[in-house]
């Protein structure tokens, strides 16, 4: 390239303005796209990444198969005692466990909670993590130590030379109250980690909660180390021998494998692996984000292809000149490449500078901190330009190159690469269509999943519910004082305590019920014991039966003489799990056996706790007017939530300072639990939107120059008679043919892809085919007001002018 | 047959008026083959224009038998075009995408009354010029007569009673030129009325009437003396 080359090209672009915009545009859109959504894959998939050795350290999962069950599956957790055993079993094995614990950091007498764990004091051994200052093996090694992230040393001191500092804690574990030694100062932990503490202390060596060693139970994440993948495997392989040895105690003396297993996974795989029977909705999202941003990136690459294939066609005279006035081939190649590799990496430039642009928008709109890593999107993108900007000038140089300087001359078409290139051009744009369609589609049912998740009726009356998590640590006179105290609220009508409440928090118990006459343990029920009040509270529905009541002293389970049936209020999924025609049928019925025997007094319909990719679960609940441990509340008030918040608050620092306030209203708790898919759908159809408009400049491209291309002939036509609408049904015509057949190939893309997705809640809308109708009217309609303003241009332009046109 | 009336046509581009008609009046009767010369830039393509209604005077009136085609909407002005006239070019004008027989048929396409012959006035068309061996050829693999000859068959498939040729010997040489005249002779013989534009003095002779142009004006218009 010379400065001559330069020129021209500038010449070429000035002159085509908008079609520079567009062409160079639309690249740089689908740049930014693929940036951005690759900046997301990159932070989903490099989850524990920085860790030191991260490729040799292990995550326990305990794998679970209970016969009807509703908690099967792996999870990442494990029985507290498990390391200890393994250990013994396999002595010189590295590893630690950490135990998640809120911690209250005790200041002027209030509780602030912070995010703590216990761990053991081989921690280091396994998790090497940055320290700042101090000395984090030693202070391990003390049970009166704690190490605090960067954030808490600057939060509490001011400093992060905290060493030597002392903090007055309560651990959620034992909720005793003491003095702690700041032994360290360990880095803030990045974005991209699952490991969220900020506070750590010593998991005492001896435990003496009965759970600890009881196969069966789960209560931490176990890490073990391995030095290569091979020994990882091979310990592997030892598992279950292991469980089998050890689980016999509370498993059962017949293979305890057959209802407990053990495996290692890596723990960088750990982030992306769903737990238990949950549906991989991450790693789901991961994928189709990736997809998105590569198709994205790809129909920007073709439309730019397409269009400088185009273009180049109508520069045959430039280079019948060219050649006339004596360049030779490789010169004019060479050229054209060089103006392409120049263009898209303009393009490059351009859409980094939007994906910049547009980060903070994606991050507010995701709550992701995404930047971009210069010092590898730098070098792709030059790559990039070198691999887009060489196939987009190879063909038409050699095309035009090649082309005889004569025939350029005498030709109703300008040349555009002939019967095969127009061919090959209607390709792509079927292909573009067919992906935007796809994309429409995809938006649509998202959408309409996402609206349906949150208008669906979970069962309850979601708004005005005000749950209490802190409840759980709260002391029996303190519940007391609580609910007498938030009774006298005004603007509180009802309040409840449950081991388990909207969103999910509490414990997770199930159990066998045995049907009476039926062999076998039975369908598998989960439990949740609440106290009075709850289904008035929550707002359930009654089906059949009534719901506990206090003046039933027999509903109390603690009042239950032995050998008289539990009352049992059980849900919709229940009866019909138990065998029941109708919730009417259910009751008064007995069900189980032994000391798990239940009286059902009620059916209620089924209420969703947790997200809407978990199952609703068969579920039974028993009731107590006791709820005195490990209970949360929930209140129902009336009026804003903010007055109702703040009153909920005054009344617990009032009677449990200490105990840091944790509360939210349940609609807050669910859309939370519904907000990855939010996410996924927000970036989803943002991704799609720009893919389609990018599909959109790439019709508008090739219609414009098409119809640049073709004035002439429409000239000639018009002397043949042809009226204006003649020659826009032509021109539109002949561009919706490839919209047409991209419809054909989108949908049965479409309607898997989303019918595997779908699959992945309990509740999904029906895959309606208004859905594909919609997205290729739509697809359609676009299309052919893109190219129709166009054509109708070309179409009334008065002939004779045309005739001199080329 | 038609009838020009103070025919004007200007361009108007960035402030400079171009004046390419200025004040025509003339008259042509059915079956008539007029000859039209001047220099170039003079108006002739544009004269010929405004009588194929592809471009529209500023000013004037067009008179076609008794109708004015001034007062015609463009729908109206397309159906005149595709049932009255034929247009030969000097570059062809030919669709390279499409076949020579393709092109052809072009010429009916537009036309509303057709009825079920469209092939066999193709073939009659493409006897008529001798191009039917190459029907199935695409212009480019034609040589410049040959692609005349198709597209003045393309004017003629459709049986205009106008025949509009816009200098159609300036690219051809001699032999090919004379082939090209005698066919428009021929389509004059039987019955077509035919305008041509052409610099050749020795083609101008074979038509009955010679026009002559210059800025714009009708200088001198004149029957052949036989
Ligand atoms: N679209 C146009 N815009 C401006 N001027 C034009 C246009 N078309 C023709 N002219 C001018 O009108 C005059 C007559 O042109 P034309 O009829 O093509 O001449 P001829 O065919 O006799 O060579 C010329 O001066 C030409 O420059
Ligand atoms: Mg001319």
């Amino acid at each position: 390239m010379n400065t001559f080359s330069l020129l021209r090209l500038y010449r070429s672009l000035t002159r085509h303005k908008l079609y520079s915009v567009l062409n160079i545009g639309s690249l740089a859109v689908g740049i930014a796209v693929f940036l951005v959504l690759g900046l997301y894959v990159r932070f989903e998939t490099s989850f524990e990444k920085w860790l030191p050795d991260h490729d040799k350290i292990y995550l326990v999962q305990t794998i679970w198969h209970i016969e009807d069950s509703p908690f099967n599956g792996a999870f990442p957790n494990t029985m507290g005692g498990l390391l200890e055993q393994i250990r013994e079993d396999f002595p010189g094995t590295v590893g630690t466990r950490i135990m998640p614990t809120p911690i209250n950091v005790i200041r002027n007498g209030v509780g602030i909670e912070e995010q703590g764990a216990q761990v053991d004091p081989e921690f280091f051994d396994v998790f090497a993590l940055p320290m700042v200052a101090g000395n984090g093996p030693a202070t391990l090694n003390s049970p009166s130590g704690v190490l605090i992230d960067q954030d808490t040393a600057e939060k509490y001191f001011g400093t992060l030379d905290a060493v030597g500092q002392t903090l007055t804690l309560t651990t959620g574990v034992d909720g005793k109250t003491g003095t702690y030694t700041v032994g360290g100062v360990f880095q803030n932990l990045p974005e991209n980690t699952d490991l969220n503490f900020k506070v750590l202390g010593q998991l005492p060596a001896v435990q003496t909660a009965p759970w600890w060693y009881r196969w069966g139970s789960t209560s931490l994440f176990t890490y073990l180390r391995f030095p290569t993948p091979a020994a990882a495997q091979a310990f592997n392989a030892k598992l279950d021998g292991f469980v089998n040895r050890r689980g016999m105690k509370d498993l059962g003396p017949e293979t305890p494998t057959k209802w407990q297993q053990l495996a290692v996974l890596p723990i960088t795989a750990a982030h992306l692996t769903p737990a238990g029977g949950q549906a991989a909705s991450l790693s789901q999202s991961v994928i189709a984000m990736g997809v998105v941003g590569v198709i994205a990136l790809l129909i920007a690459m073709v439309n730019y292809i397409n269009l400088a294939t185009a273009r180049a066609g109508l520069r045959a005279r430039e280079v019948a000149m060219s050649k006339v006035l004596g360049a030779n081939r490789n010169v004019l190649i060479r050229q054209f490449i060089g103006e392409a590799v120049l263009l898209v990496a303009l393009a490059a430039l351009v859409g980094l500078s939007l994906a910049e642009l547009a980060l903070p928008w994606i991050n507010a709109a995701t709550e992701m901190s995404l930047a971009i890593p210069y010092a590898l999107a730098v070098p792709a993108l030059a790559v990039l330009a070198l691999v887009v900007g060489i196939a987009a000038g190879f063909y038409p140089a050699v095309l035009l190159a090649r082309y005889p300087a004569a025939s350029v001359l005498a030709s109703a078409r300008a040349p555009g690469g002939g019967r095969a290139g127009a061919r090959v051009r209607e390709l792509l744009v079927m292909f573009q269509f067919a992906l935007a369609i796809s994309f429409m589609v995809g938006t649509l049912v998202l959408a309409a999943q996402t609206a349906h998740v949150r208008s669906a009726d979970v069962g309850f009356k979601r708004d005005g519910l005000i749950v209490v998590r802190s409840m759980t640590q709260a002391e029996p006179e303190q519940i007391q004082a609580l609910t007498a105290g938030w009774r006298a609220l005004p603007m509180i009508h009802s309040l409840t305590l449950a081991d388990n409440s909207a969103g999910g928090s509490g414990t997770n118990n199930a159990n066998s019920i045995e049907i009476p006459g039926q062999p076998g343990p039975g369908p598998s029920l989960q439990q949740i014991v609440v106290g009075p009040d709850f289904f008035r509270t929550y707002g359930a529905r009654l089906l059949a039966g009534r719901e506990f009541d206090l003046a039933h002293g027999a509903d109390d389970f603690a009042n239950r003489k032995d050998g008289v049936p539990v009352s049992i209020v059980i849900n919709r999924m229940g009866a019909s799990a138990l065998g029941f025609a109708s919730p009417e049928a259910a009751v008064g019925k007995t069900v189980g056996k032994g000391n798990r025997t239940f009286t059902i007094i009620g059916v209620i319909d089924n209420m969703r706790f947790l997200s809407p990719r978990d199952a609703t679960t068969a579920t039974y609940y028993s009731f107590t007017a006791r709820m005195d441990e490990y209970a949360t509340a929930t209140l129902r008030y009336s009026g804003d939530l903010r007055t109702a918040m703040d009153a909920v608050k005054g009344t617990w620092l009032q009677v449990a300072p200490q105990v840091p306030f944790d509360a939210s209203s349940a609609d807050q708790r669910l859309a939370e639990l519904y907000k990855s898919d939010e996410q996924a759908t927000r970036l989803f159809t943002i991704g799609a939107v720009l893919a389609v408009l990018i599909g959109c400049v790439g019709l508008w491209g090739l219609a414009s120059f098409n119809t640049v291309r073709r004035v002439k002939e429409i000239g000639i036509r018009k002397t043949l008679g042809a009226s204006t609408r003649d020659i826009v049904l032509l021109l539109v015509g002949q561009f919706l043919r490839p919209v047409v057949i991209a419809n054909l190939i989108a949908w049965p893309l479409a309607w898997v892809a989303l019918r595997n997705w779908l699959a992945g809640f309990s509740d999904p809308v029906v895959l309606s085919p208004l859905y594909f109708v919609a997205a290729s009217v739509l697809a359609l309609l676009i299309a052919a007001l893109t190219v129709s303003v166009q054509s109708l241009r070309a179409a009334r332009a008065i002939p004779a002018w045309a005739l001199r046109h080329d | 047959m038609i009838k020009l009336e103070h025919i004007r046509r200007s361009y108007v581009s960035e402030d400079i008026e171009t004046t390419a008609l200025a004040d025509i009046n003339l008259e042509i009767a059915a079956g008539e083959f007029v000859a039209i010369m001047g220099p170039s830039g003079c108006g002739k393509s544009t004269l010929l224009n405004t009588l194929g209604t592809v471009d529209r005077p500023t000013g004037g009136h067009y008179w076609f038998h008794d109708s004015d085609l001034m007062t015609l909407n463009e729908a109206g002005l397309a159906q005149f075009r595709a049932e009255t006239l034929g247009f030969v070019f000097q570059s062809f004008n030919l669709i390279d995408e499409l076949t020579i027989e393709e092109n052809i048929e072009l010429g009916l396409v537009y036309r509303k009354a057709n009825g079920g012959n469209r092939r066999k006035r193709v073939v009659e068309a493409m006897d008529r010029v001798g191009i039917s061996h190459r029907a199935r050829h695409y212009p480019n693999q034609l040589s410049g007569g040959q692609q005349q000859r198709a597209a003045i068959a393309r004017a003629i498939v459709g049986d205009p009673r106008m025949i509009l040729a816009d200098e159609p010997t300036g690219n051809l040489d001699t032999e090919n030129g004379l082939q090209v005249m005698d066919i428009l002779a021929s389509l004059n013989a039987d019955g077509a009325t035919v305008v041509m534009v052409t610099h050749s003095p020795s083609h101008a002779d074979m038509a009955q009437r010679r026009i002559d142009m210059l800025d714009g004006r009708v200088v001198a218009s004149a029957a052949r003396a036989i």
